[in-house]
This record gives C-alpha cells, sequence and structure tokens, in this order.
C-alpha cells in the first residue's frame, strides 16, 4: 500500500510539474496538449468604439454553384484557417488565396474558381447595434487576383 | 521531511470509502462516452485532407515515430482505435476490468484529442478532465458500484461481505487532483491576463469587445446583448478575474469550496451562454467536486431534512395502522 502511495505521489507531482513546460519553453508550447499554457483572453482594449466583424468565405465553382468555404470543407480548425487564409486574403495576400484553392480543388469535380470574401462590421452606438456590409475581396483561381 | 510527508499524505491520501470515486468514474466516463466522445468523420476529414501534421503533440509524434504516418495514421487504424476505445469505455462505464479498461479509455480519449490538435490548433476543455481520467485508472475506482465489486463480493464467503467495503486511503487523490488542476489553470488564465491586460483588463471595454467579438461569430443573441451592456461588462471582468484568480482559495480555506465551485460553474455557463466557449469538461468537473470534495454541506442538508423527515413518516404509518 505504501508503495503505491510513493508511486500515486510521483504521478501526481509529475502531472503539476508538467504544467510549467508550455510557460518555460515556448517552442513546445503548442504540442504539449494535455498539458498547457492557459493564458487566454488576456490582452486588455482601450476605452473606444465596440466593434465586432463577421467574416466568411464563398466559393463558387466553375458551374456557377456558391458554396460556403467552412473549416470541414478546408479540413481545418476554425482557427487555423481565419489564420492562414482568411486574415492574410483579407489583407490582400494572394499567396494565401492560391494555397486555399489548392487545397480546396485537390479532388473536387466541380472546381472553385473564384473565392469571395464578404463581412460585416457590428458597432454599438447609443442607438443600439448597427451592422454595415464591407466591399466584398474577391480572388480568381489562377496566378493573379482581381481585387 | 517527515512532516511534510506527513502531510502530503494527510492532503492527498485520507480515509475515505470508494463509493464517492466510483460515482466519478460513471459520471466521467459515461458524459465522455455519450458526450464528449471522439467523432470519426472529423479524424477522417483531418487525415484525408493534411498531408502532413502542422504542430504535432508530443505524444501523435511519438506514436508517429513507433511505425509512420502513412501506415498508423489511416482511416482504417483510427476505425480499429475508435471501437478499442469504445469498448474500454463501455467496460470502464459498468466497472468490468475496471483498472486496465480506464487505462486504455483513457489513452484512446488522449491519442482521438492530441491527434485532433495536431493541425495547428489547440484548446482548452479537455485537458483537465483528460488528465483526471487517467489518473481514475491507477486509484480503485472499480472498488464500487461495479461488475469488478459484484463478482468479487459473490465470491466472498457471505460472512467476509460487510468487509467488503473498508475504507481506503487512496479514493480520494484523484479528486483531489482535479482540484488542485482547476485551481492552477484558474490562476494561470487569471493572472495573465492581468500581468499581459493589466488594470485595464477590467475596464468594460475589453469583455465588451471579447464578448461581441465571439457573439457576433457565432450567432449568440444573448452575448450580443451583453456585449451591448457597459456597466455589466464591467460587474462581469470583476467576477471572471474573481473566479479566476481566487479559485485557489477553495484549497486553502475549504469552507468556501462549495461557494467557489458554485461561482466557477456559473462563470463556465456564463461564457457559454454569452460566447459559445464550451467548457462542458470543467462543468461537469465542478459538479463533482462540488459534491464530493467536501461532502459535508450537502449531508447536513441531507441530515437536517431527509433522516428528521424519516421518522415522522414511520410515526404517521404507525398511527395510521
Amino acid at each position: 500500500m505504501r508503495s503505491s502511495k510513493t508511486w500515486v505521489s510521483i504521478f501526481i507531482l509529475l502531472v503539476i510539474t508538467l504544467h510549467a513546460v508550455p510557460v518555460l519553453n515556448p517552442l513546445l508550447k503548442k504540442r504539449t496538449w494535455p498539458f498547457l499554457d492557459w493564458t487566454m483572453y488576456s490582452k486588455s482594449r482601450p476605452p473606444g468604439p465596440i466593434q465586432a466583424e463577421k467574416r466568411r468565405i464563398i466559393g463558387v465553382t466553375s458551374t456557377g454553384r456558391k458554396e460556403p468555404v467552412t473549416p470541414f470543407l478546408v479540413g481545418l480548425s476554425p482557427f487555423v484557417l481565419r489564420a492562414s487564409y482568411e486574415q492574410p486574403m483579407w489583407r490582400g495576400d494572394s499567396s494565401a488565396a492560391r494555397q486555399l484553392f489548392m487545397r480546396l480543388n485537390l479532388q473536387r469535380e466541380d472546381p472553385f474558381v473564384e473565392l469571395r470574401l464578404e463581412s460585416e462590421t457590428y458597432t454599438v452606438t447609443d442607438t443600439g447595434l448597427t451592422k454595415q456590409k464591407n466591399a466584398v475581396a474577391t480572388y480568381q483561381a489562377g496566378p493573379l487576383p482581381s481585387r | 521531511m517527515e512532516r511534510w510527508i506527513e502531510r502530503w499524505n494527510a492532503y492527498w491520501f485520507p480515509e475515505t470509502t470508494t463509493l464517492y470515486l466510483s460515482i466519478t468514474r460513471i459520471v466521467m466516463v459515461a458524459t465522455q462516452l455519450f458526450w464528449f466522445f471522439p467523432k470519426l468523420e472529423r479524424h477522417f476529414n483531418l487525415l484525408e485532407k493534411n498531408s502532413e501534421f502542422i504542430n504535432p503533440q508530443l505524444l501523435i509524434s511519438g506514436i508517429a515515430a513507433i511505425g509512420s504516418r502513412e501506415t498508423l495514421f489511416t482511416p482504417s487504424t483510427f476505425t480499429i482505435l475508435y471501437w478499442i476505445t469504445a469498448v474500454a469505455g463501455v467496460a470502464a462505464l459498468v466497472g468490468l476490468v475496471t483498472r486496465i479498461s480506464l487505462f486504455v479509455f483513457s489513452l484512446g480519449i488522449w491519442i482521438f484529442v492530441a491527434h485532433a490538435y495536431s493541425y495547428g490548433d489547440r484548446h482548452h476543455p479537455e485537458a483537465v478532465f483528460a488528465i483526471v481520467l487517467l489518473a481514475l485508472s491507477l486509484a480503485p475506482a472499480g472498488e464500487s458500484l461495479s461488475l469488478d465489486a459484484l463478482l468479487r463480493r459473490r465470491a466472498l464467503p457471505l460472512i467476509d461481505r460487510v468487509k467488503a467495503s473498508v475504507k481506503v486511503d487512496t479514493a480520494m487523490w484523484p479528486l483531489k487532483l482535479a482540484h488542485v488542476l482547476l485551481a492552477l489553470t484558474y490562476f494561470s488564465t487569471g493572472m495573465s491576463k492581468l500581468i499581459l491586460g493589466g488594470p485595464a483588463w477590467l475596464n468594460g471595454y475589453t469583455l465588451q469587445n471579447y464578448t461581441l467579438g465571439d457573439a457576433v461569430s457565432r450567432d449568440i443573441p444573448l452575448g450580443i446583448w451583453v456585449g451591448q451592456q457597459h456597466r455589466l461588462a464591467i460587474g462581469l471582468s470583476f467576477f471572471t478575474i474573481l473566479i479566476e484568480t481566487f479559485f485557489f482559495v477553495s484549497l486553502l480555506l475549504p469552507w468556501t469550496a462549495p461557494f467557489i465551485f458554485v461561482g466557477a460553474l456559473l462563470f463556465q455557463i456564463g461564457l457559454l451562454v454569452t460566447a459559445g466557449h464550451g467548457f462542458y469538461q470543467h462543468m461537469v468537473l465542478l459538479v463533482l467536486l462540488l459534491f464530493f470534495i467536501r461532502p459535508q454541506w450537502w449531508q447536513a442538508w441531507r441530515n437536517k431534512y431527509v433522516e428528521h423527515s424519516r421518522p415522522s413518516l414511520t410515526a404517521s404509518l404507525i398511527r395510521s395502522e
């Protein structure tokens, strides 16, 4: 019984100590699940307008069909889709668009020929929430984007 | 040194029955099996649409080192793993070969979650729950309310069956570990807000922006409403920092634990209904801790109301006869 308590104590100490690894070693930070760095939503915002943006990517296929480009369709999580493709594309990065076309069209019979980036901005005002549609950004399948 | 070991043992290894631990096993395994069980379709999709890992978790790198991605990370291997995990889960739920089935079940869950988080993204909800699930396999979680216990008791002579439910000193540590890990993780989250965000984290604008951003992208009407309420956001910011940073007080002052667990539960429910953050695993752990880490509060309530009502019920039955 005493030896089992010793092993359990080692296990407890190990589990607690391992939580220090992602904090102390930033290189391993993203690879140590379930021992994680628990920093979440930690940045603060100064006083100012409260705004949020809702973004989506709509794909247009060669037959003219429109289809939302979802994380499942791309095979990535929503966060990775946003960080790796959506945000760079909003900044005008055509190489991100090219890579996304390649990913999407890899096994498709009806390939995507156009990607439309649509968004709305929501702003909190004295009279409530206002919604404003933003200009659509378009990328064509091919070497050059038409923005 | 000996005093420290005594204190350590007194904290982690108090003598209790195995009943609460066994209920914990049933609740955790059942929720993992029927609520948070990995979806094969999601893993097939990841395998099919990614030729390589983006940021492989160390567990996945270790497995890939044994064989290769092409041989081990295939839909057929994952289907086999899925069913092994599911069968082990059912065995752990009913308490059959409990330690081994719990170990296999938690290992399967670890592999599935680690695989899902090997493509450039990882999240927090499953982590503490998965560790505690593994811890259960190292504890006597099958000593009560299990087929193992039933078979063992049947094998005993009648006179010895009473002795079968003795107290042990290894039945509380998994729950205490869950408590310590939650305290550690909440503290880490709260402190990161105070250090990186500073006092401005409490200005209301910060929480309004976060809540509105998540609620708009996830279409959550309550969150969209909260995102417009500045004073409420200031109050909720203070509540968030208080719960996260001072959750550990429940370790130091055990009488505060039930209040802090309820506060943390409300915090998690609030995050879910306003911003869509589904920390369901934390909620399950908090409910278990609320009832089992310091059961005196509900036992006192039960003794006061339930036990007192029994004699009067008996008396009324006697009178009616």
